[in-house]
């Protein structure tokens, strides 16, 4: 078991830039690079591509405007041979598209104008989600008073035994092993239904809203589930 | 097409299944048919509606002729009853069917008996059975009655069965059309005993004997008869049409008939005869009428019997055609080769031998020219020619000589005389029959063959008198002049009848060209003009004094019809009359022709049709004659019609090209909106997203930087911020007043979006207390998230940049009825008096002035009140203009308040300081209710 960070062979994580803006790829760049990582930069989609298998990365930011391709398309074609994390910049009243990324593959979006210790954040939680996966190890998600352990099917608040339904532990579930990451309302519907649900976002809101008493989350001021509005949920980590 | 003859036809199957479950929204008709009144047809079609009703069908008695049987009347009781309506007619109250009530009351079933009842004068319909098309076509189902004497196409026959002529009667066309028909059949036996016992119904007062001769066993079984046979050919045609749809061939026959259609009343009997042959041999046929030099001279009513015959074979399912020629037979014979008739039905009458021989009829002709064509021949009997008269007075049409045109004739002759007389003594009196023979020829170019024909003869007499020793007496010298009066009176009848026919031809192809000339002025002028009032004064211009019309168009326009041209004042007559008013709205409505000579309120002065474009009813026109005795021709209809298309095509030309025009412009500026939004998000996103990583950078470093410069990092930074909110409201703007932000709806608990918003204005809220009151259950509201989020950021932040640093902002959400309100209340410095609405328009417009928002950008010059939502922070006064428009767009209200003015100071500080904002929106089950 070796953490890639802490094992100086391993080196420290690249991350991949795709982005036309030169000057946002400036500030990515040295922002990445005061905090330890390898920045990678791609003014295209189709340098993008090259660079990615060239030298694959660790974590992607990608923009959806881009000159040459549409941001989803790229994330289409390349979920198809990889799944390094991407994180998506993008405006913040594209709602629609951010959807559109995050259920075709995408991990994650930050909008624009962003600040620089938040990308940092989104990107550690990519690393660490992916690193997860790849070693097939589900750690106890642990965080304020509420524990999880996915394998024991156990759910304490401070301390204290929950019972949750089947329904509710599915829904917590999956927002445990994405935690940080926001999962779309369809994407929450497919976890908890299956592939092919015929349920709608509103039984999705009273379960997450009985998920939330029993986890003593007020959705007025929340201690675990963050609501992104017209997007999704998140798990704060 | 397909290779096996024998596949069923998907499209016809599909038909087939549709015309079965009525999958077209339109209702079901159930007739329940029978061979005279007795048999029960009403009792009947009343139990099986007991049985529906008992099953749970909405099923409501329309109209119920129970004639005072017990046992029928028994079966009303339960059933609900529409109430008639009123008719009032000449000073007399009648009790009619009310086709508005069942319309409005939308039964799911009614029963409506006496399917071929005529209403009474003043109806919708002149028919009931025109009653019931309109309530299936609104989706009702309908279960009728009717018996066999009714029917169209049997009607002759029950008249020569019975002596009498039902005047009610239904197009078989329409009982054809019935999804199913119910043959209720008893012995005839059986329908006499029940007379005899006084079960059966029958009419008091005069009719009783007749009614008394009609219920003899023989016309009972002969009715009873006609009942099965037309049962069976039902039957049999679905057969056919199931396995037609399923792919069996049908037996070819090949047998196409022809009805010559003539102005006499032995057509009727033609058309239903053809009728009976074309259903039995299941053919094709076609009513013919050749419209002769012949018809010029028809009198109007005997135009009119044309007319009707017409349509007769229409109802009865004949394809109708005209052609104009000037000799009917060879063009009788080519047509019904050339379009493989086998067999012709024409109408033959009884006339003198020596005239069968000087001019065969029509029937002796095709006898004998139509080698290889059937012929079959009706002759005329009693019960027709005492029908109708067949002699059709002489009317006054133009073509048709007056005796005032005999009195010219004889004017010619005698100017003829006149001319002679002095060149008597000059020339030899043979030569003089010359100037008669001119005389003839111009007395039957101007008055037809009547006048020249009696010219020819007195000319002869006058020569005679004058011209021949000794002058003054019809006694002659000569007798060779035997020979001179013989061949001047063949020569000058040849010569007239010739001069008149050429006259007529000339006169008909003046009014042709006169009708053309109309027709493409009126074209011309339809192109050249636009909008929809120009195009109906092209239209009156050229066709209301052509026509002796007044015409009238009305448009739909939303509430009710504009109409043009413009009334002027005091001719207001039209429009005051509902009952013409009420026939536009019919046309409007069923896209069909009605008023006058119709069957859709006859009654009406004027004739309305719609015009129809691309299925399409775009309005109505209205052609009311200026002498209301006028009867419209055929010809007249079909000139109307080709108006109607005219004007309908030019109307929706004119509708498209606006269209076409207005589309091209909005996609165009749209176009340029949504690129010009881009790019300006574009180009502001990138510099702001710049300075915002770098300061954040530079502010992370601060410990190791000196203290002026991160003073001014934080003034840099919280003006970047200001700059990047007036960024986001400005595209937020731009959007919502493009109208074209598409809403994504999702069911949200409003908790969950206010959350949201708490944790984004965290970092600007300093020490201000954000608190937030439920209050009861709250349901679930149906709204875009993402947009509401950015109103409570929006209004939370105006509250936040009008309360001092330690103020308290209060959100109080509860429900209110069908919606869920929201108030967010501050104990700041509230609003300017009477700004209260104002608040909500965009800066520009609060200030009066500046005609677009690019001149506002500059910060310094926003007023520094309110007005512009915030000076402090990010003051570009777009935030609640944004609000305003995001809660109208999910249908809420929006408004704001000083504490000061609320009494109750509910949901205030408490204070009476401070403003309130108050929005609503829908909730789930309100959304759900109003798709």
């Amino acid at each position: 078991m070796s953490d890639p960070r802490t094992d100086p062979a391993a080196g420290r994580p690249t991350v991949l830039i795709i982005e036309d803006e030169a000057e946002i790829r400036k500030f990515l760049k040295s922002t990445l690079a005061a905090h330890d990582f390898v920045p990678v930069e791609a003014e295209n989609g189709r340098t993008g591509l090259r660079q990615w298998v060239l030298a694959p990365p660790d974590v992607v930011l990608l923009d959806l405007g881009l000159p040459d391709m549409e941001g989803t398309d790229l994330i289409r074609e390349v979920r198809e041979w990889s799944r390094t994390p991407i994180i998506v910049l993008s405006a913040r009243t594209q709602e629609a598209s951010k959807i559109e990324a995050l259920e075709i593959g995408a991990d994650d979006y930050l909008t624009k104008p962003f600040a620089a210790g938040e990308l940092i954040a989104r990107i550690r939680v990519a690393l660490r989600h992916s690193r997860r996966a790849i070693a097939t190890e589900t750690a106890p998600y642990d965080y304020d008073g509420l524990v999880v352990d996915l394998d024991g099917r156990r759910v304490q608040i401070d301390g204290v035994d929950v019972h949750l339904t089947p329904i509710e532990f599915k829904l917590l579930s999956a927002l445990v092993r994405h935690a940080g990451r926001v999962l779309t309302h369809s994407q929450l519907l497919k976890e908890i239904w299956g592939k092919h649900s015929l349920e709608n976002n509103n039984y999705l809101r009273i379960h997450t809203q009985h998920l939330r008493e029993k986890l003593k989350d007020d959705p007025l001021s929340p201690r675990f589930i963050i609501t992104e509005p017209g997007i999704g949920y998140r798990l704060k980590q | 097409m397909s290779a096996d003859p024998t596949r069923p036809d998907p499209d016809k199957l599909l038909n087939l299944v549709n015309q079965d479950r009525s999958v077209s929204g339109r209702g079901r008709l159930k007739v329940f048919f029978g061979a005279s009144a007795g048999v029960g047809k009403t009792f009947a079609m009343l139990s099986e509606a007991q049985r529906l009703a008992a099953e749970g069908r909405d099923v409501v008695i329309g109209v119920i002729e129970h004639h005072g049987r017990s046992d029928t009347a028994a079966l009303i009781d339960g059933l609900q009853r529409l109430p008639m309506a009123d008719i009032e007619h000449r000073g007399i109250k009648l009790k009619e069917f009310d086709l508005d009530g069942a319309l409005k009351r939308k039964p799911g079933l009614i029963l409506i008996d006496e399917f071929a009842h005529s209403n009474a004068p003043g109806s919708r319909h002149p028919k009931r059975w025109q009653d019931v098309e309109e309530l299936i076509d609104n989706g009702i189902d309908v279960f009728t009655t009717i018996n066999v004497q009714h029917l169209e196409s049997v009607n002759d026959m029950v008249a020569q069965l019975t002596g009498i002529w039902v005047q009610e009667t239904v197009p078989d066309q329409i009982f054809d059309k019935a999804d199913e028909i119910a043959l209720i059949d008893i012995p005839s036996d059986d329908l006499l005993k029940r007379l005899a016992e006084g079960k059966v119904y029958v009419a008091e007062g005069a009719n009783t004997r007749a009614a008394e001769n009609f219920f003899k066993k023989t016309n009972l079984n002969a009715l009873r008869e006609m009942a099965l046979r037309r049962m069976a050919e039902r039957v049999d045609a679905e057969s056919d049409e199931l396995n037609a749809a399923m792919g069996v061939k049908e037996t070819p026959i090949g047998q196409k008939i022809l009805v010559l259609v003539g102005h006499d009343a032995l057509t009727t009997r033609l058309i239903r005869h053809g009728r009976r042959m074309a259903v039995r041999a299941k053919a094709p046929w076609v009513a013919l009428y050749l419209q002769t030099a012949r018809h010029e001279r028809l009198g109007n009513r005997a135009r009119m019997r044309v007319e009707t015959n017409l349509q007769l074979a229409e109802k009865l399912g004949a394809e109708v055609v005209r052609i104009a020629v000037s000799d009917p037979l060879p063009h009788i014979l080519s047509y019904a080769r050339t379009n493989g008739f086998s067999r012709i039905v024409v109408g033959h009458r009884h006339r003198p031998a020596w005239l069968r021989v000087l001019r065969p009829s029509l029937a002796n002709q095709l006898i004998e020219a139509g080698a290889g064509i059937e012929i079959t021949t009706i002759t005329e009997d009693g019960s027709t020619r005492n029908l109708f008269t067949h002699r059709d007075r002489p009317d006054f049409s133009p073509y048709v000589a007056r005796p005032l045109h005999y009195l010219y004739a004889a004017a010619g002759v005698a100017i003829s005389t006149l001319i002679g007389l002095p060149l008597r003594a000059m020339t030899p009196a043979d030569n003089l029959t010359m100037i008669y023979l001119v005389g003839v020829v111009f007395v039957a170019v101007w008055f037809g063959i009547g006048p020249s024909m009696f010219a020819s003869l007195a000319s002869v007499l006058a020569f005679n008198f004058f011209f021949t020793l000794p002058y003054y007496t019809l006694a002659f010298d000569d007798t060779h002049y035997y020979i001179t009066f013989a061949v001047m009176l063949i020569t000058s009848l040849a010569v007239g009848s010739l001069a008149a026919r050429v006259s007529l031809h000339a006169r008909q192809s003046r009014q042709s060209e006169h009708e053309t000339r109309i027709l493409y002025g009126l074209t011309r002028g339809l192109s050249s003009v636009r909008g929809f009032e120009a195009m109906a004064n092209v239209a009156v211009t050229h066709l209301a004094d052509s026509y002796q019309l007044r015409l009238r168009f009305w448009v739909p326009n939303g509430s009710g019809f504009d109409s043009y041209p413009e009334q002027e004042a005091g001719n207001a007559l039209a429009e005051a009359d509902l009952k013409e008013l009420s026939a536009v709205h019919w046309v409007a409505h069923n896209a069909q022709t009605a008023g006058r000579q119709t069957d859709t309120m006859p009654s009406a002065r004027g004739l309305y049709l719609p015009l129809v474009a691309e299925n399409e009813t775009l309005g109505v026109m209205g052609l009311t004659p200026l002498d209301d005795k006028r009867q419209f021709t055929g010809a007249d209809f079909l000139q109307f019609e080709t108006f109607a298309s005219l004007m309908a095509g030019a109307l929706q030309r004119s509708v498209r090209a606006d269209e076409a025009a207005r589309t091209r412009v909005e996609s165009e500026s749209e176009k340029l909106r949504n690129v010009l939004l881009s790019s300006l998000s574009h180009d502001l996103r990138t510099p702001l997203t710049v300075m915002n990583g770098g300061l954040s950078t530079l502010l992370r470093m601060r410990k190791k930087l000196p203290r002026e410069a991160v003073d001014e990092i934080a003034s840099l930074w919280s003006q970047l911020d200001r700059l990047q909110k007036f960024v986001a409201n400005l595209l937020n703007m731009a959007a919502i007043t493009s109208g074209r932000m598409s809403l994504n709806f999702q069911p949200y608990l409003i908790q969950e979006i206010i959350g949201a918003a708490i944790q984004r204005v965290q970092s600007q809220k300093q020490d201000r207390q954000i608190t937030t009151t439920i209050v009861g259950q709250l349901p679930m509201v149906m709204i875009d998230g993402a947009l509401i989020e950015q109103v409570l950021i929006n209004l939370i932040e105006n509250a936040i940049a009008h309360t001092a640093d330690d103020g308290t902002i209060m959100l109080t959400v509860e429900r209110d009825a069908d919606r869920v309100r929201v108030r967010i209340s501050d104990d700041g410095e509230g609003l300017p008096p009477g700004e209260e609405d104002r608040i909500f328009d965009k800066f520009h417009t609060a200030r009066r002035a500046g005609p677009a928002a690019s001149d506002q950008l500059s910060p310094d010059r926003l007023p520094p009140d309110r007005l512009t939502s915030d000076r402090q922070g990010h003051g570009t006064g777009l935030g609640l203009a944004i609000c305003r428009g995001i809660i109208q767009a999910h249908d809420g209200i929006i408004y704001a308040r000083n504490n000061s003015d609320d009494p109750s100071g509910k949901g205030g500080t408490g204070s009476g300081k401070g403003a309130s904002f108050i929005f609503t929106l829908p909730t789930a089950d309100l959304a759900a209710k109003s798709p």
